[in-house]
């Protein structure tokens, strides 16, 4: 069952969300039963949101079908890597970042070089392996996407790579 | 006759050399997806949906129906083997199927579960076939009253079968509906909720959001897990099931097909859901009971053939209605509308080519897949061994280029990566990402219909009650939404989805 204190959290967060989407709805316009609005869909969408963020609020969960033990006795995040969570987003969300100036061969480089030497076991030859297995990587799927099929990668400040 | 005319017209469209092509590059790719943990079908076919805009709209059909089919037959393979299942199907077969791999008998686990994909596959076929045209027929004849109505029960239904809870689904439901909106007014054409990000200006991309909520989402989940994996040695001349093995699982295979078709039709989890419906059926129909979860050979066949059955079954809501019942045929309709086409009643007269021709290239899939799945079987295990440590860096990699080069544009890897860290986070709150991704796609067919209809009724919301069709389907998502709430229902609903 659900906790009562993270229940009330996640409704009022819920009710938040739904009562956002009301007033985007009623910005974007509601318009009439006889010719909906633009925002007529969202506003419903929002109040329905906000009514079960309420139902979360008063009651709980009402139907109480929830499999994953942890996800209900709020210990859903209890060891999570959340270095290697963050990090992982973190350089994804830099790679979108420098994409378009550094260009795809450099930017795919540093993302599988740090990705690769996150994951790989500490040893000796970590940085050799990582560095290796970056740059094949960067190579080959060049290759693939921009000789063969075209793809239209983005060159950066370097245009000839 | 009509049938038997059509489905030759079918074949002579699927057995143009670029279709087979196609085929053949989408089974394989669904085989890898499914014996690879880590990426499931819907990431893998967001993944390929830029490449196919090249090509023709039902050669693009043919390949990314290919890897959902695909996927069904792989899944198997890391169940037996590994203990792991390659996708959600193919959790049931771990159970017998792995317990046969450790008895030494993982070749005719893994060549039953092969054969009986292929048996049910193709009798689903049949039954796509049957029953795809007359209910198109029907259809035809509905207007934006029922399709509002049917989508509403569409969507309730999934919710309901969905594993978790009745209101974070629906919860789910309503934020992917609004995320639906964002961009360009249907009706009117002007922009809504747009921020004043140019970036969505032509609203949240389905590609980018799909494939960070499974395919990013999935990685982050197993960063939690990199564990290593034990195989099991399998010779391949092992693989042929015997004779007694063949007596046993005939039933099995037949009864799974049957459950898994109709299952397969319903919204939300009925692919899954035949999987452990046709498990439970057989061991309740079998003499020894007991040797069910010690490698009883019904209990692989049964369940595979259930899964790919189903698999059929669930194109039907597609091609008669254009109401997709799960996430992957969400993305066939994503799909096909990427190529200006409509799915639904209209599609066997607009476009005969793409049903007829998608239908044929299953039945050559299928035996495609037999193909792949049996003598190649040790170039699968070998895929296995690659460690997570590399897989994982490279399927993010190939996200992150798949969603750049579906638009040209840098915006929706920042929406990917932060779908992929909001999935992760509803998956660990117990938040199922399914809703929202169906509500995402029937958002614009919802509100368009829901509009018509008020309009064409001068505003009055009775307009649904006085449809008998739309009236019924409103009141059985009601009773749905309802019944989760009655305390011996909740149990029942607990109960099936436990054991589904």
């Amino acid at each position: 069952m659900i906790t009562s204190r993270r229940g009330k959290i996640e409704g009022f967060f819920w009710f938040g969300i739904g009562m956002i989407i009301c007033i985007l709805g009623w910005k974007a316009g509601l318009g009439s039963f006889q010719e909906p609005g633009s925002g007529f869909v969202a506003f419903v969408s929002g109040l329905l949101v906000s009514m079960l963020g309420l139902l979360f609020v008063f009651s709980g969960d009402s139907s109480k079908v929830l499999p994953d033990a942890r996800s209900v006795s709020g210990q859903a995040f209890r060891g999570a890597p959340v270095f290697l969570l963050l990090f992982t987003v973190g350089v994804l969300l830099g790679y979108g970042l420098f994409l378009e100036t550094l260009g795809y061969n450099i930017t795919t480089f540093l993302l599988m070089w740090a990705l690769f030497h996150l994951f790989y076991e500490k040893g000796k030859n970590r940085l050799v392996l990582s560095f290796l297995a970056s740059v094949a990587t960067t190579g080959v799927t060049y290759l693939v996407f921009e000789v063969w099929l075209r793809s239209q990668l983005p060159h950066g400040i370097f245009p000839w790579w | 006759m009509d049938v038997v005319h059509h489905l030759f017209y079918g074949f002579s469209v699927a057995l143009q050399p670029l279709n087979l092509l196609l085929c053949f590059l989408g089974v394989f790719i669904g085989t890898l997806v499914g014996v690879l943990p880590g990426i499931g079908p819907p990431g893998a076919m967001a993944l390929l949906l830029p490449v196919t805009y090249g090509i023709s709209p039902v050669g693009a059909i043919i390949m990314l129906a290919g890897i959902f089919y695909g996927a069904m037959y792989g899944g198997s393979t890391t169940s037996i083997l590994v203990n792991i299942p390659g996708e959600a199907a193919s959790v049931v077969t771990c159970i017998d199927g792995h317990q046969m791999a450790l008895q030494g008998r993982a070749g005719p686990a893994l060549g039953i579960s092969a054969f009986g994909s292929f048996i049910a596959g193709t009798l689903g076929l049949v039954g796509l076939m049957l029953i795809c045209n007359p209910l198109a027929e029907i259809a035809v004849k509905f207007g934006p009253t029922e399709y509002f109505s049917l989508m509403c029960l569409g969507l309730t239904i999934l919710i309901y079968l969905t594993q978790g809870s009745i209101v974070r689904g629906l919860m789910m439901a309503g934020t992917g509906l609004f995320l639906s909106l964002i961009g360009q007014d249907i009706v009117t054409g002007s922009r809504r909720f747009t921020f004043g990000l140019i970036g969505l200006l032509d609203g949240v991309g389905l590609i980018p959001m799909v494939m960070g909520l499974y395919g990013v989402t999935d990685i982050l989940l197993n960063l939690e897990k990199i564990a290593d994996r034990t195989i099991t040695k399998i010779k391949t001349q092992q693989i042929l099931p015997t004779k007694e093995d063949w007596r046993r699982s005939a039933w099995p295979i037949g009864r799974g097909t049957l459950i898994g078709f109709f299952l397969g039709i319903l919204p939300g989890g009925g692919i899954i859901l035949s999987t452990f419906a046709s498990y439970a059926l057989e061991k309740k129909l079998s003499k020894h009971p007991e040797q069910f979860g010690q490698g009883a050979i019904e209990g692989v066949a049964g369940p595979e053939a259930a899964n790919n059955a189903a698999s059929s079954g669930s194109f039907i809501p597609l091609f008669a209605l254009g109401i997709p019942p799960n996430v992957i045929i969400a993305l066939l309709l994503g799909a096909l509308m990427l190529h200006g086409i409509q799915p639904g009643p209209l599609l066997f007269t607009d476009h005969p080519d793409i049903f007829w021709g998608t239908v044929a290239s299953m039945y050559i899939g299928n035996a495609m897949l037999l193909a792949l799945n049996l003598p190649l079987i040790g170039m699968w295990v070998q895929i296995l061994k690659i460690p997570y440590k590399t897989l994982f860096p490279l399927i993010l990699l190939f996200c992150l280029i798949g969603v750049y080069c579906a638009s040209g544009n840098v915006f929706d890897i920042y929406v990917m990566v932060i779908f992929g860290g909001l999935g992760y986070v509803m998956q660990k709150l117990g938040y199922e990402p399914a809703p929202l991704v169906i509500a995402f796609v029937l958002g614009p067919m919802l509100e368009r219909n829901l509009r018509q209809a008020l309009i064409m009724s001068g505003g009055s919301m009775g307009i649904f009650l006085s449809r008998p069709l739309s009236a019924a389907s409103l009141l059985i998502a009601l009773v749905a939404v309802v019944s989760a709430t009655i305390p011996a229902l909740q149990r029942r609903r607990k109960k099936v989805i436990t054991e589904g």
